[in-house]
């Protein structure tokens, strides 16, 4: 994703607060243009369709709002999942279009932004596992490190932040379990 | 449409046909209308926003298209799971829709999907001096791994198809399942 412009932040950014106040569905490129106080004409000539609007605006949330400090071990990944846990609770509604985008499958947002890094954490410290093994891993770290967790954990537990926190970290820490004491010296 | 259907029912009947063709995105409410013979207005009562619209259509594309098999112990749940990742992989456009609509602000009080309820249930029967927190933490790993959104991920971020998707899940399930001490299993 290149980063985007003075103009598109103001845009994203104005959009991201009316989705919190009025939701992602009632809110019309005219309201966007005033809150950012430039010309509807300016959101339409950035992002020409609504879909635009919505994955760029996503991909800004994801990188701003809910940004996460980065982890220098895999095995530091369960205390990260915490902390974005609370973030996201701390936003439900913004929480719900991250998660919401990136299951639209081609047409929507990468549903693994932090795949590579997780991956240059667990080749440098276990080297070791078979592709098979290193997939199994990745895949199931990324799931769990997402927005998707606490929709799910929320919504089909009815699980409050602290349980949520805790659940999700718990899951990764099983994740590790199989690698733990396979670092390469 | 041969059968006489209730408006709710044909409209995601209809919905559901456009899907083969377009994304949700892309099938306006107006296209909708003319598809099912109706006008607007009907559409716009029954469902109110696009979000209702996605949360029906999910409901009744799960239930026609992805019927949950039944499940008692682990292994059928495996195997449950399994068969419907196939079934994702035979219908994706649908598969989707699932697991948007399982991420999206919930528009009315909902409450949790069957599976949700057929994993505590389970686990209530295999582990059954468990203790509460675990047994939680638990069903909610089950209950994420075995979901559309893994479905989902999986195949969008990281290039899967079924049979890889299912080999991740069942590794997931034995790094979950392999966190209990062995005293909680009931005998088998």
């Amino acid at each position: 994703m290149t980063s985007p412009t003075g103009t598109q932040v103001a845009i994203l950014a104005a959009y991201a607060e009316l989705i919190e106040e009025l939701g992602s569905d009632d809110v019309s490129n005219r309201v966007i243009a005033r809150r950012a106080g430039i010309a509807e004409r300016t959101v339409f000539r950035n992002y020409p369709t609504r879909v635009d609007l919505l994955l760029a605006t996503a991909a800004w949330i994801e990188a701003t709002i809910f940004a996460r400090e980065e982890s220098h071990s895999i095995f530091d990944i369960p205390l990260a999942i915490r902390d974005a846990m609370h973030r996201y609770d701390e936003r439900p509604e913004l929480a719900h279009v991250v998660a919401e985008t990136a299951m639209r499958g081609v047409s929507g947002a990468a549903p693994s932004p932090g795949r590579a890094q997780l991956e240059r954490l667990l080749d440098a410290e276990v080297p070791s596992l078979d592709p098979a093994h290193r997939r199994a891993v990745i895949a199931a770290l990324s799931h769990l490190d997402s927005v998707g967790t606490w929709v799910t954990y929320r919504r089909e537990f009815g699980m409050d932040r602290r349980d949520i926190a805790d659940a999700a970290a718990w899951a990764a820490e099983a994740v590790l379990d199989s690698i733990r004491d396979r670092v390469s010296p | 449409m041969e059968e006489q259907v209730d408006t709710p029912t044909a409209i995601l009947a209809s919905a559901a046909v456009l899907l083969r063709e377009r994304t949700f995105d892309d099938i306006s409410y107006r296209a909708l209308a003319d598809e099912v013979g109706i006008s607007e207005r009907t559409i716009y009562r029954q469902y109110p926003t696009r979000a209702h619209l996605l949360a029906a259509l999910s409901n009744w594309i799960e239930q026609t298209r992805f019927p949950l098999p039944p499940f008692v112990t682990v292994s059928d749940f495996r195997a449950a799971v399994h068969e419907r990742f196939r079934a994702f992989d035979a219908s994706p456009a649908y598969a989707y829709v699932g697991a948007r609509a399982s991420a999206i602000s919930p528009t009315l009080d909902i409450e949790p999907a069957y599976i949700t309820r057929a994993i505590e249930a389970m686990l209530d029967v295999a582990a059954p001096t468990l203790n509460r927190r675990d047994r939680r933490r638990v069903a909610a790993s089950l209950r994420y791994f075995s979901s559309a959104m893994f479905w989902a991920r999986l195949r969008t971020g990281f290039d899967l198809d079924a049979a890889d998707i299912c080999d991740a899940f069942d590794r997931a399930v034995d790094t979950v399942l392999a966190r209990l001490p062995e005293a909680t299993w009931a005998p088998r």
